[in-house]
Parts: structure tokens; sequence; C-alpha cells
């Protein structure tokens, strides 16, 4: 019989050889993929069609992320409290072909918009795995038509809640649920649609489980699913055992817009690791209480962003699944703005605002903690180039629309080795969101997007450059158009890290139709008329490392195509530039 | 006679189609300097196998068709022309966003990568057009004449035009696209409607400036062969295989050398529904793979057509014109295996190459690749007869196996070589997948066609995970896509982006455009010399449901949508397409239509593969190899037969190996194996 795995399980028979482990971590991420690849394909609104701003994961029976889930880190970080949500809330009583919607931050879930289904996958009667699928829909039935409700003051000023209901049984919708969404919920149809593409993605996992039970045993599979966590483990003990032991706390601001919180909303953090016991720790325990706004984090998102930043910093050799995630001890507070929240706290920017800036937080802790680990800031919160837009659509005979654009999402945070990368986004996305096509914005909605550029020196200064920020501008076409956007980073801007300098700040303008501007600040509910433009001018991702040892190479090239100006050249990095370099040298950096 | 060419990266394959019917197989290096005499060297082989001349052998050739990676490795190695953009102004970082995402999310180090063209060689010029082909703004030509300015004074070798909307509505580009002619007569230039006519300004813009920047470099390759063949009497037709794996004209390449990108790989499913045909199985549903040193290419064939795409890549910049779906990735025979701090093993991407090469070549090489492993499991003997008659060491491949993988695992090296076999072959399974089980194709209704010097080490292996019940060894197994290459259609792609959806749809136009469609692709069939009867068309368009943005290609039922009865078919035949790919229909929505494509296509006469005698044939094993075998969980001592010897049709049970000039068969427990009479090996596997 070949050998086992080395190191496993103790006291325990091991019962998948090293062939098998081969290959089912193989099948595990193919079946992903195809879920992903569904749900991609036939989603209706942006975020989901375009944007890629869902996630496809597996879990045993016992809630273990199974190889890896494949999309948004905020999403996938802490998948189990999905089906351990079913487990509490229905116990024995869910059977094959049930289907469950849960889209509640005090049920296990991220945030109000993102829309989460979770199959029970049985295999000859016994529930063996959960296949979930959690998108982030254009619309929830806010009271204003946005999926984040930055200053909701608590639950009731937030979208229609699904606390974990049985929205299929025996394979078809459950039609009282269904009419309840489509009553609350703007744009039904596209609700209807974007719901068939997760159900596409849940069911097709679930029939490709089953394929794969049949052809090695569900208890081969099982096996090899624990198995996996070991190994994930396995890889989680070695990366931490090399590392020092050691402790450092932290705290940045976050942009306020309450009156308690003048200079900002403090996130404070403390990570220590400890080789010995190979475990590292990250207390948010610090933390201010709940504030009356939907930025407060969720346990999922709390969860989420501390475990993906740690195993971020760790290497990207470890599986994120839950055998890693035994590692990383994360201590949070009930009742705290970053941790568990209190009923009926607002949590439906939970993914976005403050949870950003917390993702970025834990990254800077390890730059802190030692240099060349970990990264700078990246962006905070969604800029005015991502708003949720809503209004009437004369070229479509009048049909109400609402959906969530994504452009111009860059401000990628520097890290040691690299400048940042340019469309990284935020700490909660980390890159993974697609960027739309202008031309597929300005097919779904009525406006034109006149410009979509690059911000010129709104990357923080270092060694390794922060990525810059985007300049985008609307201009209302035919038809009123209603904005909402969540923005931040404006009077704290993503910092830099070990000597690098922050970046540029976000900032909303509103323009009118003779150039006269109106600063919207961070938070904006507006409607904007024919001729009447928004102007967004995202901050840029902050620095990593002193400026002074900066390669100058790397100076000349973004000298020679635009990315800084020589004043920011001279000011951050002293240098006199030569002439901008003749155009023949651009040439060779292709 | 005819004569088709693949220009690799390492070999220059030739495949000649005589008078007598009879295809034949060669190989010469590819010579990077100058392509041409790699060609010209194989021609010579090919003139002393036919007792003749270089210049005889080349006026008897009729047709001459030729795939080549000219235009592949321009952009791959970063040679193409110096290429400036013109783009619309406030829009100039189309390719340096391109449409965002991270391929790995794990790897904070990643480098954001280059634009194909940089943002100091892109100039904006004044205009906008809206969705609708409205012009919002007219076309400063002041603006343009100073990006023309511009351009020549940065030294542009070529072109790219690509304007926000001007699929809408082409007057602004092709305004800019006159004042070039005008002010640099001579500049190569691409004008984004014209390359590639889709929604989504990166795609387009992205296949213009690669089409703009391979101008000069093609133009030049063409006229370079054209000139060498002609002066030693070459006076037939010259044609090109194209991405969509037919043959065309010169004439459409250097209108459009964006069509060249895999040109040669894109062959390879052809090659492979052939093969089926002639053997009479798999019922035109083919799987076919090729795999040698470094990399391992997968393509399909269903209901004896090939499926195309739009989304074909080159060094992660989208080309976007109608292609064969070729993927690649970076497994082969010379696939490094690891061991993680985890304990999992790992196979690839990382390759040993050429140099230092597999353990077992002796030249340095001490990392354990997947020829060590197929050497130390028994798959290989140790004289390697498909490289030429190396002598392979055994020992050295123990070592490097021991040492990387089975002292870390406790395993011992014939299970740690089989083990480095399976994760190679998992790495192959999954990039079938990708391109079958993604797709809603279920690959147990496929034969595969193994191509490459590799192919019979691990197909059956991967047959068997994918429950595909057939498994065929081609004779032109070496040459696969340029048996391909001889064997294509004449075919080019002729299409026009007109958005329509079913709830207001737009007879009038739609059948227009079908009909100035149809009448390019006649046109052009004729100027092919493709007899009439030879001719056919395949109508498609992109549809999708209405909010919906990504599109599904659907064939038309029909030549036109001729009434509202017409429509509810096109709409149906898409509601079942959707429901196939994605498992589900949403009956109640519109179906919106963005482009409209009328494919030509000429069939060329077929190939005839003359039987096999049946005479003076042995299958007495020439020898025994001990091998550990999975399946059985035991080493067994595995006979091996020679494969160009066995009697014709009959069937050898597993485990067996089957050593062939070209490659070797592992014909695992439980299949088994035979020569046909056309000099294919069959082999079967249980369901």
């Amino acid at each position: 019989m070949p050998a086992a795995v080395p190191g496993f399980s103790e006291g325990r028979t091991p019962s998948v050889d090293h062939f098998t482990m081969s290959i089912l971590l193989r099948r595990f991420e193919a079946i992903i993929r195809e879920m992903v690849n569904a749900l991609f394909r036939s989603g209706r609104s942006g975020v989901l069609n375009t944007a890629m701003d869902f996630s496809c994961s597996i879990t045993d029976a016992r809630f273990q992320s199974v190889s890896v889930a494949v999309g948004l880190p905020v999403h996938v970080g802490a998948i189990e409290l999905i089906p351990q949500a079913v487990a509490d809330r229905f116990g024995d009583a869910v059977a094959p072909g049930d289907c469950f919607a849960n889209n509640s931050g005090y049920h296990g879930n991220t945030h109000c918009a993102d829309f989460t289904l979770c199959v029970p996958v049985f295999f000859r009667g016994r529930l063996a795995f959960y296949t979930i699928a959690r998108a982030h829909f254009a619309d929830m039935g806010f009271p204003t038509p946005t999926t984040y409700g930055p200053n909701s003051a608590d639950v009731y000023q937030e979208g229609l809640i699904l606390p974990c209901v049985r929205i299929q049984t025996d394979y078809r919708d459950d039609p009282a649920v269904i009419d309840i969404c489509r009553a609350n919920i703007r744009s039904p149809d596209q609700f209807y649609g974007d719901y068939l593409a997760c159900l596409a993605a849940v069911r097709t996992g679930e029939r490709r489980i089953i394929e794969l039970c049949e052809k090695y045993g569900d208890d081969v599979i099982e096996a090899f699913a624990d198995e996996f966590q070991a190994y994930a483990e396995r890889m989680a003990i070695n990366a931490i055992g090399k590392l020092e032991k050691g402790s450092v706390t932290r705290t940045m601001h976050y942009d306020s817009e309450l009156e308690e919180y003048p200079d900002g909303i403090p996130v404070t953090a403390t990570l220590t690791v400890d080789p010995d016991a190979a475990m590292v720790e990250i207390d948010l325990t610090d933390n201010v209480d709940n504030v009356p706004l939907g930025i407060n984090l969720t346990e999922s998102t709390t969860l989420a962003c501390s475990r993906i930043s740690v195993l971020n910093a760790l290497g990207p050799d470890i599986p994120r699944s839950a055998g890693a995630f035994r590692r990383i001890n994360v201590r949070m507070r009930d009742g705290a703005v970053i941790g568990r929240p209190v009923h009926p706290t607002a949590t439906s920017a939970a993914t976005t605002n403050l949870c950003s800036a917390f993702a970025s937080h834990v990254h800077a802790l390890f730059a802190e903690y030692r240099e060349g680990m970990g990264s700078a800031y990246a962006g905070i919160g969604l800029p005015g180039s991502c708003p949720v837009v809503s209004g009437v659509d004369p070229a479509r005979g009048g049909r109400e629309f609402v959906n969530q654009i994504l452009i111009g999402h860059w401000s990628g945070p520097a890290v040691s080795g690299a400048d940042g990368w340019v469309t990284y986004g935020t700490g909660s996305s980390q890159g993974m969101l697609w960027q739309s096509s202008v031309e597929i914005v300005e097919q779904q909605q009525p406006l034109l997007v006149e410009r979509l550029a690059l911000r010129v020196d709104s990357g923080g200064a270092g060694e390794w450059q922060g990525g810059p920020g985007s300049e985008v501008v609307f201009r209302i076409d035919q038809s009123p158009v209603r904005f909402t956007i969540n923005a931040a980073g404006k009077q704290h801007p993503p910092p830099g890290v070990a000597g690098g300098k922050p970046a540029v700040g976000t900032v909303v303008l509103k323009e009118d139709g003779n150039h006269n501007t109106v600063d919207l600040g961070v938070s904006v509910d507006v409607t904007l008329n024919p001729g009447e433009r928004l102007l967004s001018y995202s901050s840029g991702g902050g620095g990593y490392g002193a400026p002074e040892k900066r390669d100058p190479e790397r100076i000349r090239h973004d000298l020679r195509e635009g990315w800084i100006s020589a004043a920011f050249a001279q000011e951050h990095y002293g240098v006199a530039p030569d002439e901008p370099d003749d155009l023949a040298g651009a040439r060779s950096d292709q | 006679m005819h004569i088709a060419v693949d220009v690799g990266g390492t070999f220059t394959d030739l495949v000649v189609h005589r008078e007598d019917g009879q295809p034949r197989g060669y190989k010469s290096l590819t010579t990077p300097a100058d392509l041409t005499d790699g060609v010209l060297e194989g021609l010579r082989l090919v003139a002393d196998d036919h007792a003749c001349g270089l210049s005889e052998l080349l006026a008897r050739t009729k047709r001459f068709c030729f795939g080549t990676t000219t235009a592949t490795n321009a952009v791959l190695e970063d040679k193409a022309a110096r290429t400036v953009l013109i783009t619309t102004r406030g829009f100039r970082e189309t390719l340096l966003i391109r449409e965002g995402g991270r391929p790995d999310s794990y790897d904070m180090k990643a480098v954001f990568p280059k634009p194909y063209i940089p943002r100091s060689l892109t100039f904006e010029v004044t205009e906008r057009i809206a969705y609708d082909g409205r012009i919002i703004e007219p076309l400063d030509e002041g603006s343009v004449s100073e990006a023309i300015e511009g351009s020549r004074q940065a030294g542009a070798e070529a072109i790219a035009v690509s304007l926000l909307w001007s699929i809408a509505n082409a007057d602004h580009e092709r305004r800019v696209g006159e004042m070039i002619e005008q002010a640099l007569p001579d500049m190569p230039f691409s004008l984004s409607h014209r390359v590639n006519p889709c929604v989504r300004e990166y795609r387009r813009t992205s296949a213009t400036a690669l089409d703009a920047s391979l101008k000069p470099v093609v133009i030049e390759s063409i006229r370079r062969l054209e000139g060498r063949l002609a002066t030693h009497g070459f006076t037939g037709t010259l044609s090109y295989v194209t991405s969509n794996g037919g043959q065309t004209s010169t004439r459409e390449i250097l209108n459009k050398p964006v069509y060249l990108c895999f040109s040669g790989p894109s062959a390879a499913p052809e090659a492979g529904r052939r093969f089926s045909d002639i053997e009479s199985i798999g019922g035109g549903n083919v799987i076919t793979t090729d795999m040698g040193g470094t990399s391992f290419d997968v393509s399909i064939v269903t209901g004896g057509r090939i499926p195309m795409h739009r989304e074909g890549t080159i060094a992660g910049h989208v080309f976007g014109v109608p292609s064969v779906e070729v993927h690649t990735i970076g497994a082969g025979g010379g696939s490094i295996a690891r061991v993680d701090s985890g304990g999992l093993v790992h196979v690839g991407p990382e390759s040993a190459g050429a140099s230092p090469g597999p353990a077992c070549y002796g030249k340095g090489g001490v990392r354990p690749t997947v020829t060590d492993a197929n050497l130390v499991s028994g798959s290989l003997g140790e004289t390697l007869t498909a490289g030429g008659g190396v002598t392979l060491s055994r020992d050295l491949a123990r070592v490097a196996i021991r040492e990387h993988v089975g002292d870390p695992l406790g395993m011992s090296e014939s299970e740690a070589a089989a083990l480095i076999r399976v994760g190679c072959e998992q790495n192959m399974v999954v990039a079938i997948e990708d391109l079958t089980v993604k797709r809603g194709v279920d690959p147990r209704e496929y034969i595969m066609v193994a191509g490459g010097s590799a192919a019979g080490l691990h197909a059956v292996a991967i047959a068997r995970e994918l429950g595909i019940g057939t498994v065929l060894v081609p004779p032109m197994t070496g040459v696969l896509s340029a048996f391909g290459i001889l064997t294509g259609n004449v075919s080019f792609n002729f299409g026009e982006s007109l958005f329509t959806t079913s709830a207001r749809f737009d007879f009038e136009r739609v059948n227009m455009l079908l009909a100035s469609l149809e009448r390019d692709a006649h046109a052009y069939l004729e100027r092919m010399n493709i007899d009439e009867r030879d001719q056919r068309l395949l109508y498609t368009c992109e549809a999708r449901y209405a909010d919906q943005v990504w599109q599904l290609t659907l064939t038309l039922p029909d030549r036109r949508v001729a009434d509202a009865a017409a429509l509810d078919t096109l709409v149906e035949a898409f509601h079942c397409l959707h429901e196939t790919r994605y498992a589900v229909r949403s009956e109640t929505d519109p179906v919106e239509i963005t482009e409209w494509n009328v494919q030509a296509i000429g069939q060329l006469q077929d190939v005839d593969f003359p039987e096999l005698t049946p005479d003076g044939r042995v299958a007495t094993p020439i020898g025994r190899r001990r091998s550990f075998l999975r399946e059985l969980d035991t080493h067994v001592d595995v006979p091996v037969l020679q494969g160009e010897r066995l009697p014709l049709e009959q069937e050898f049970e597993g485990p067996v190996f089957i050593e062939d000039p070209l490659t070797t068969i592992v014909v695992n427990p439980g299949a088994r194996v035979r020569l046909s009479r056309f000099g294919s090996y069959i082999i079967d596997l249980d369901a």
C-alpha cells in the first residue's frame, strides 16, 4: 500500500494516499471553477457579470472549507458561518433539493447586499457537503437605491433581510420567498436572473460532488477533506515556525462623519506571532463600540479580513482554508465596530468602508513587525467611480434601472518588491474585482463616461510606490441619474508603511453646466441632471519603504510614462529630472 | 502535390500529400533567424525522399500551406513593430488596465503587467460617439493631425486606431484612417471596427494594437517566403493557416495579420477530426491533445464541428478574432516535480527545458521531471527511439526522484515515480476539463486523439480519469498540426456588429447585413478558386439575455431571419444553448444580439490513407520492463511490443508498452490496444 501523507492525524488510520490526494485536490478545484463559470456567464447585473463580485465555495459536513474557494477574500475567509447557520436553524430538518438563502450579518453573512445561497449535498441519504455561492446583488430593497448604507443608523434602515431561509424545496422555488424578494427589490427581473445564476452555481457544484462521491466513494472523499485541512494546517505551522516571536500594536484612523469622532474613527489591532506554538493572533478587543452607521463590520468580515490578511503575509503557498485558519486566533469583542455587532447595529457597508481600512491595517501590522512583509494601505471605501446608479432609462422604454458601476477601482498598495498593483481596489477585494468596460457601462445605463484616466502623482512615494488612483468623469446624457457613493480615504488617505509616504486622498465633486464644482464629501446621495457631471478622483495606494531607496530607473519610467510629474519626482525623490527621456526609450520597457 | 508546413518553436514539420494520395511526414530544425531557411531545409528532405531536386519538387507543388509562429513569437518576444495607439480623448489607459482582475490573489508581490503599447506612445483625439451611434462630439481633425505628427516624431512603424463606439458609428475611425494615409502614405495602420468589431473597448483595442504591430513583421515574412519559393520555381497557391484553423490567402493575412495568432496549433483539432473520420470512431466528437517536452495543448471537435471563441489571448493580450480554442498549459516531459513543506507533490509549471533537461539526460539536471518518472516507472526504455536514439540514465533519474520526492514522502522510487506521473496527468485532466466540462460538454461522449512525442505515455491514464472510452494515437502523431494544416478547409470570417433585441427585432437591417456579409463571403470563396459545390457558409450571431453582458455564439437556424416564426426558432435555439451551458433557461427574457457573422468555408479534397500490408507481422515481445502499477498496487514485468510490426486489428490486453518510432504508448491494465489497418493505435478502455 502506498505511503500515507506524513504527519497527519495521529491515532487514526490514514485512508487517503498521496495519489488520491493529488487527484481529489484537482477535482475540487475543477468543481469550484465550474461553479464560478456558471455564475459569471449567466449573471445579469454588472457587479456579477463584469466585476465578478461573487465567490463560490464548498465545505464538508463539519463546515470546513474544502479546497480553496474562488472569489473575493472578504467573501471566502469565513464561509463556514453559512452552513453553520443552516445547521443551527434547521438541524436535521434538511433534505436533498433544499437550498437556503442568507444575507443577514447576524446569521453569518458578510453584508446585506451579498446574497448567499447554500445547498446541502446528500450522498446516499447522508449530508456530506455544502455548496455555497455568494454574490453581490445590484439591489436588496434598501430605502434608497444603493446596496451600501454607510449612513444607515440600524438594520431597519437597510435592505430586505433573509435570515437563512429555505428558498428551494425539492429543487423547486418556494414561491413565497421569491414573491417577497420580488416585491421588495428594485428591478425584480434582474434580481431573479441573478438568483438563477447563483442557483446554477450551487446546483452545478452539487451535481459534480455527487458524481465524485460515486466515483471514489464518499468515505474517501470525506477522508480527503480531513487530509486537506491537515495539509493546510501543516503549511501554516511551517510558515509561522520560521518567524520570530513578537508583537505589534498599531492604530489608524478612518474618515468619520460623526461628531464624537472629529479626528476619525480609530482602528486598532495587535498582532502577536508565536512561532513556538505556531500561532498568529490578531487582537481586536480595543476597538470602539458600534457606531450608528452601516460601516460596522460583521463577524464574517472581521474574521475573513483577519485570516486572509495574515495568510497573505505568510505567503502564497498556504491554502486559504479551514486547516490554515486554525493557526490564526482572532480575538474580537461583541459590540465593537470591528468585531461582532450587536443587533440592531447596521452593517450594510461591512465589506467596503471600515472593512477595507481594517484589511489593509493587518497587512500594515506585518510591515511594521518585519520589513519586507505585509503591504502599505490600499484604497479605502469605494471611489466615486464605483457608484450605485439608478433612474429611468428613456432608451429602454422608460424602464427603471439600478446597477453598480465598477471602473477606476485602482489604488494598489505597494509591497516590498513591487509597486502597487494598479487595479487592486481595496483590502477587501485585493484586485479580484474586474473593471467594467466603458462601453458596457454606457450600454447599461443612460450616462456618458467622459474620462477614465490615471491620476498623476496620486500613489504614495516610497522605495516601492503606491499604485495610482483614477480620474473618472460621468456626464448625464438625456435623463436624470441618481448616484449613491460610499467613499472614504479623504480625511485619512491610505498611509504608507516602513517609511513610505501616504497616497493622495479621495475627492468626489459635482460640476454644473457652467463648470462650477461642489465637493460632495464621501457619503453621497445625489441626483444629477442632463449636462451635469460627477467628477471622481480616487486615492492612490500607500508607498512601501523610504523614497530615497527607490531605483532611479523606476523614477525615469514613471516620468516618461506620465505617472508622476517632475515636481513630484523632485519633492519625494530629490530628482532633478533630465529632460523627459526621448520617447525612443519607452520601447525598451514594453 | 500539396505541402503543409508547421513552423514550431523547435521543429519545422512538413506533411506532403502526394499524387498517389498518400501523406508523409518530415521534420527539420526551426531556424529562428530566418524561418524560411528551416522550411527550405525541410523541403530539401522531401525532395531527396522523392529523388528529385528542390525546383522539381516545387514545380510539382500546386498548393503550399503554411502555419507559422511568426506572429505569436513576435508578440511573445516583443519583436513586433513600434506601434502607436490613437484613441478617444480621456481614454488613454485602456491597454494598461485591461479588464482588471488578478490572476493569483495569493501572490501579494506580483508585478502589474505592462500595457502592449505604452502610455507614452498613446495619443488622444477629440471626438465622441454614443452607444447608439450619435455623434456627441465631432472629430477635431486638428487633434488628429497632431496625433499623426506625434506618431511620426515618436518613430512609429505602425498605428492602431481604436475609438470608443466605432462599432456603432465608424465615421470617425475611417476619417482618422484617411488622414493617416494622406500624411504618412507608407504607414501600416489598423482600424478597430475592421479588426474586431466587438463591444468592449479593451478587447477591440487590444486586437487592433496587435494587428497593427504585426503588419510590418508579417508583410516582411510573407514577402520573403513568397520570394524564396518563387526563386525555386514554385508557381502554385500559397496560403496561411489562421487562428480559426482554416487556410486563407496572403491577401487576407496582409490585411489582418492578427489572424495569424496561433497559426499552426489551431490546425490540431482538424487533424483529430480527420483521424477519427478515417477510423470511423468517435462520431465527430474528438478531444485532440498534443504533448511535447514543455507544453500540452488541448482542443475539441463537437459533432464534426470545431467550436470557435472570441477570447483568445497571447502573452495576456486579447486578440479577439474568431479562433479555434486551443488551451495550452506548461506540462510536458520536462516539468519538474517538487514536494512542499506540507507533504504535497506539485508537478510543473517549472520546466527543466532543453537545458539542463531531465536528470536522466545527464546534462547536469538534478531535479526530477516527468521524463525521469516515466523512465523509473518503466514506461520509457533507456533508449529513447522518439528522441533519435538518445540513451537515458535510469540511475540518475532514480537519484533525483529518491532525493526530491521519495525520501521526503517516505515512498519507494517507483511509487514516487508513479505519483509524479499522476500529478502531471491531473494537470492535463484539468486542462481538458477547462475546455469541456466548464463549457457544458461531457468528455465521456468523446474520443481522444493523442498527438506529440509524449502523447502515448499519459493518454490512456488521462482518458480513464475523464471517462473517455477510446484513445487514438495516429500515424502522424509527431506532425499532427502539419497534417491538420494539410487537410484543413479554406476559411475566413466576415462579421459586423448590429445590436437588436427579440423584443423589437430589426428584421430589415439584420437581413440586409446578412446579405452583405454573405456577398463578401462568396466573393472571397470565388477569389480562393473554390468550386461552387465545395462552398459552404456558416451563419452565427453573438446572443445573450437582456442585461447579460457575455454573449454566446449561436448558429443561426437559417440564412435569414425572415419573419416572426423564424425569430421564435432563433430565440428557442438560444434558450437551449444557454441551458446546455449554464443549466438554466429564462423563457420570459428578451434575447439581445450584438454581432452577426458569416464564416466562408471552402472544402478541399479528402486525404486517403492507404491500408497497411498485413504480411510479415509478429506480436512477440521485444522485452519486459518492471513497472509499479498503481491500479494493481504492485510491481509487474510489463511486456514491450514493437508497434509497427503488430498484426493488424488484433487486440492486446494491458498492461503492455508499445514502442513506436514516434512515441511510446502506455496501455494500462484494463485497456486493450490494436493497430488499425490505417496505421493508428486504437486503445479501448473499459467504461
